[in-house]
């Protein structure tokens, strides 16, 4: 038996020595930061691409091992990493501490990004062998890990405002990778800008937070947050505007399909599948700070993603470019995410805590299993155009018997991203349907209301198998479209094995479903309780039998078809008895969504360039080209040439007197200045 | 209950056939012939698993592994659906919305084959399906999420069950009857949404997609567009089905008999009704979804004035 004072001092000790394990595990955490920046230094030091290659990876190799050994204890449950330092006025102190939400991001974006650093090797070979510097787009590629490690663990507005402005400056820069050509630089200012009006709006959400609490720090933020106040309703509403820019939400998109489409492969991974999600995670971690939300907040969020998701998964299935569509796309899986982070809202505001579970655990696990696909799918868009020097869908076809390996890694991404079972993307769908579909709500309205959202969600995963059969198989499949397209060769080791990993994480999590709710597990216990937890893993259980099953029985009959199939005779395509088929004549990408383009043209605007043949014997050949532009782009870019037309038209009236004339110039100053930044950019 | 499991089992393998000579036979009757057996299918299916299938030189594996996934696909949402009226061999929470994307990658594989023949006709069908099911997919949604909000049930068999009598209102009921005829209509394409007996590609939705598959490949497709027929039949049948809910001989005959009727309810409706016009065939879609959103609506008009 030990005494009371006694068994006082061993617990004395056990805390002394968890403070000092806290304590180790802190250091070797922020020992992260300084291996990146070394890793920087050298890549930009170094005389050989490969050697700055070397540097770079094995710096961000050393920085996820620091990383990940040190977050692992409160990934299993222990207590968050905390460290305060003082700070000169007006800062005072910066806090650090990273919970379980930030550990569960940086635990995948770090290797994420890792993948993407290795991928980018063989994917910029080609330049490098021109003689192209490979080191300030490695030592950018380590400031997005250094960026992620500060966004994740900060707890100090300005810190944090740095560490997003790392992010933003370094993917702008490695969206502009191949800056001679004009395209890529505007796509690049395009973001720029963008991403910047997305900073204006944060920095006005922390100046009134800062007003109000005098202070600097996320704590005193949530301290403020949770009081019923006036102001609660509008920082809710600049943040999620702010973060709705980065993570590019609908109608905030029009900047991502470009720099999707304009960015090396890698970066457009990196920028869709990891950077951008740090707006969910920001939003996630506000929602922490500001506890209890009010419900007009969950309907708001529920409705905004699914909006997003419904436009964004609209507009990929009118895409020629392959990048530009899964850059919509992306638009789309961060619009569900919300769907169930607004779900989660309603939940805890009407406190019924396994509809929140449900909703949070969804939206979680659906923007990891998005990292996880549409990583796969660029890097596969990428070895494609690698091969081809081109992702105009139009113009490929018949690459699967050049190209298998790329073939089918897309596929799996394309199976997994259209939310088919039984891939991962479907698991995190499922959770979201259960939530919407659980009949749970408080009121039969609200019921009814979020059956009809799963209805939409439905049309949207339609949608998405619609958009993504398009996409697969226009370009895999089929003849080549155009012969003056040719084909390289596949994609060498460095390229094909970040992409080998990623659709091995992408079949894992959809057959062990289980293993994707421990990996959100320790986030999820910070929205509630463990009770309701196990109601979530009893109810996808079934599912971890199901998905398996359906995949052998797959596995097995499509592997007897194919010993089957290979002794099978050949000949050519039965084409209704014409003999002389040839690969124009094949259904084209534009054809192949036409028929929904002119069923939703109201939504899915169109311009027609068309030159047809005159006279009964025409002298020259026609030409006739549809092109669906996006309609929330080019309605902004009218708006701000208006804006400024009224202004200038103004400006003239001004009469000269001076005292009047010096104030306006003073007002048509600032409104000039702020118009410069969108007129210039058309 | 071992013995209810078997009988399902049974009725997966042997039913698809018997509603498709089923229909076959209506057709006849109604042209005035005498028409195939009711075995008919299976007599064709034997005879193309004979047969050595010959495959375009432009296709990839993909266009003879895909026929097998979506017979498998099918069996798989046969696997949760009542065929019997009541309990299905498998079920779990859900399972509806598992249900309508294994039917969605089924429709997946064989769309993704027809694109890989590289033939014009083929991709006008695939692009065709792709649009139909899109559409159709929220009006699914609603019609299941309508029953499941009126019962309160989570699960397929569960909510295909509610009938009339467990005072679920008779609107409700209806509509849900009638969407999900119009769902199966176009899943299985049938008449009027897509003729499956023209040989006039342009026209065609399901057929064209399948123009080069041959031999076992095309008994695949053939008998999984069959059990698709008779699986989307039984949730109708179910539906109808006075005794559903309670595993006896007497609800099982009673679905049984009622996939029958749904059969000879087709076989009519394509000898009376011309196709549609494919532009008009989004129209259609879109009164199976008003269906689905009227019985939504009215379940909370159901609930107010229990209140």
């Amino acid at each position: 038996m030990l005494s009371a004072d006694e068994r006082g001092s061993d617990f004395r000790d056990a805390r002394a020595r968890d403070a000092i394990f806290s304590n180790a595990m802190t250091v070797i955490f922020l020992l992260s930061v300084p291996v990146l920046l070394i890793g920087v230094t050298l890549a930009l030091a170094l005389r050989s691409n490969p050697a700055r290659a070397l540097a770079a990876i094995a710096s961000q190799a050393t920085a996820t091992g620091l990383v990940l050994v040190s977050l692992t204890p409160t990934l299993r449950g222990g207590s968050p990493l905390e460290r305060v330092w003082p700070w000169p006025k007006p800062i005072n102190s910066i806090a650090f501490r990273v919970d379980a939400l930030g550990a569960f991001f940086l635990v995948w974006s770090l290797p994420m990004t890792l993948l993407g650093t290795v991928y980018a090797v063989g994917y910029l070979r080609p330049y490098f062998q021109r003689g192209r510097n490979g080191g300030s787009h490695f030592a950018l590629l380590n400031l997005v890990s250094l960026s992620f490690v500060l966004i994740y663990s900060v707890e100090n507005a300005l810190v944090f405002l740095l560490a997003w402005e790392i992010a933003a400056i370094a993917a702008w820069l490695l969206v502009i990778w191949d800056y001679s050509n004009q395209k890529i630089r505007f796509a690049g200012f395009n973001y720029l800008v963008s991403t910047h009006v997305g900073l204006f709006v944060l920095v006005a959400a922390f100046m009134l937070l800062h007003s109000e609490t005098r202070s600097m720090d996320f704590a005193a933020f949530g301290k403020f947050l949770a009081q019923p106040s006036a102001l609660r309703g509008t920082i809710f509403l600049l943040l999620g505007v702010s973060f709705a820019l980065k993570s590019a939400f609908f109608p905030f998109h029009t900047w991502l399909p470009r720099a999707h489409s304009a960015a090396p492969a890698h970066v457009s991974a990196l920028m869709s599948g990891v950077i951008h999600k740090a707006g969910l995670f920001a939003f996630l971690r506000f929602t922490l700070l500001m506890g209890k939300p009010e419900e007009w907040m969950g309907w708001g969020v529920l409705s905004f993603g699914l909006v997003s998701a419904f436009f964004g998964i609209l507009y990929t299935t009118t895409q020629r470019d392959l990048k530009r569509l899964l850059g919509y796309s992306s638009t789309e899986n961060v619009g569900i995410a919300a769907v169930g982070f607004g779900i989660g809202y309603l939940g805890w505001s009407w406190g019924i805590p396994t509809l929140t579970v449900c909703g949070f655990a969804g939206g979680l696990l659906h923007l990891f299993n998005h990292a996880l696909f549409k990583c796969l799918l660029f890097y596969a868009a990428g070895s494609v155009y690698r091969a081809t020097h081109t992702v105009d869908i139009e113009r490929l076809g018949g690459l699967a018997k050049r190209l298998p390996a790329t073939t089918a890694l897309f596929l799996v991404g394309a199976i997994a991203i259209a939310a088919l079972p039984p891939l991962n993307g479907f698991v995190s769908e499922l959770i979201v349907y259960s939530a919407l579909l659980s009949g749970s709500a408080p009121s039969d309205q609200g019921n009814v209301l979020l059956i009809c959202y799963a209805a939409v969600l439905a049309f949207v995963g339609g949608l998405g198998a619609l958009s993504m059969t398009r996409a697969f198989g226009l370009t895999f499949l089929g003849t080549p479209r155009d012969t003056a397209v040719h084909v390289g060769s596949e994609a060498p080791l460095s390229m094909w094995l970040p992409m080998a990993l990623h659709a091995l994480g992408v079949v894992l999590f959809g057959l062990a479903p289980q293993l994707a709710l421990a990996a959100i597990w320790p986030a999820l216990k910070l929205f509630s309780s463990g009770t309701e937890l196990s109601v979530l893993a009893s109810s996808l259980a079934p599912l971890s039998v199901a998905n398996p099953l359906l995949a052998g029985a797959f596995v097995l009959a499509g592997g007897l078809a194919w010993l089957r199939g290979r002794r099978a005779k050949r000949s050519a395509t039965w084409a209704c008895g014409y003999t002389a088929p040839s690969a124009r004549m094949q259904y084209t990408a534009s054809s192949f969504s036409d028929q929904l383009a002119r069923l939703l043209r109201a939504l899915l605007p169109s311009v027609r360039r068309e030159d047809l043949p005159q006279q009964t014997f025409p002298r020259r050949a026609g030409h006739l080209g549809t092109h669906h532009f996006d309609p929330v782009e080019r309605r902004t870019f009218e708006m701000l040439g208006q804006a400024e037309d009224l202004v200038a038209h103004a400006s003239e009236r001004i009469p000269e007197q001076s005292r009047f004339a010096f104030a306006a110039g003073l007002v048509a100053l600032v409104i000039i200045g702020a118009l410069v930044l969108g007129g210039s950019s058309r | 209950m071992t013995l209810f499991r078997i009988a399902n089992v049974v009725a997966l393998v042997v039913m698809p056939i018997l509603m498709t000579g089923l229909i076959g036979r209506v057709k006849s009757l109604w042209s005035g012939r005498k028409g195939p057996p009711i075995l008919q299918l299976a007599y064709d299916l034997w005879r193309l698993v004979h047969k050595r299938p010959v495959y375009s030189t432009t296709t990839t594996p993909l266009f003879f592994v895909a026929p097998q996934l979506f017979l498998i696909s099918s069996f798989a949402s046969g696997l949760i659906a009542p065929l019997l009226g009541s309990l299905p061999l498998a079920s779990f929470q859900f399972d509806f919305v598992w249900f309508a994307y294994v039917w969605a990658l089924g429709r997946v594989a064989i769309m993704l084959a027809a694109l890989d023949t590289g033939s014009s006709f083929e991709g006008m069908g695939a692009a065709r399906e792709a649009l139909f099911s899109a559409l159709l997919e929220p009006a699914l949604f609603l019609v299941a999420g309508a029953l499941s909000f009126l019962g309160g049930h989570r699960t397929l068999h569960e909510i295909a069950t509610l009938h009339v009598r467990a005072g679920g209102p008779a609107v409700v009921w209806v509509l849900a009857v009638a969407a999900l005829l119009i769902i199966l209509q176009v899943e299985a394409s049938r008449m009027p949404v897509d003729d499956p007996s023209t040989h006039l590609e342009l026209t065609m939705v399901h057929e064209v997609m399948v123009l080069d598959h041959s031999g076992p490949d095309l008994a695949a497709i053939q008998l999984g567009a069959a059990t698709k027929l008779f699986v989307g039949s039984s949730l109708v049948a179910t539906l109808l089905n006075p005794w559903a809910g309670s595993p006896s001989l007497l609800s099982g005959l009673t679905n049984l008999l009622l996939c029958g009727l749904v059969a000879i309810f087709f076989g009519t409706v394509e000898s009376l009704v011309a196709r549609l016009k494919l532009r008009a065939v989004p129209q259609y879609i879109a009164v199976a979804l008003a269906c689905g959103g009227v019985a939504l609506l009215a379940t909370i008009w159901r609930v107010e004035t229990a209140k």
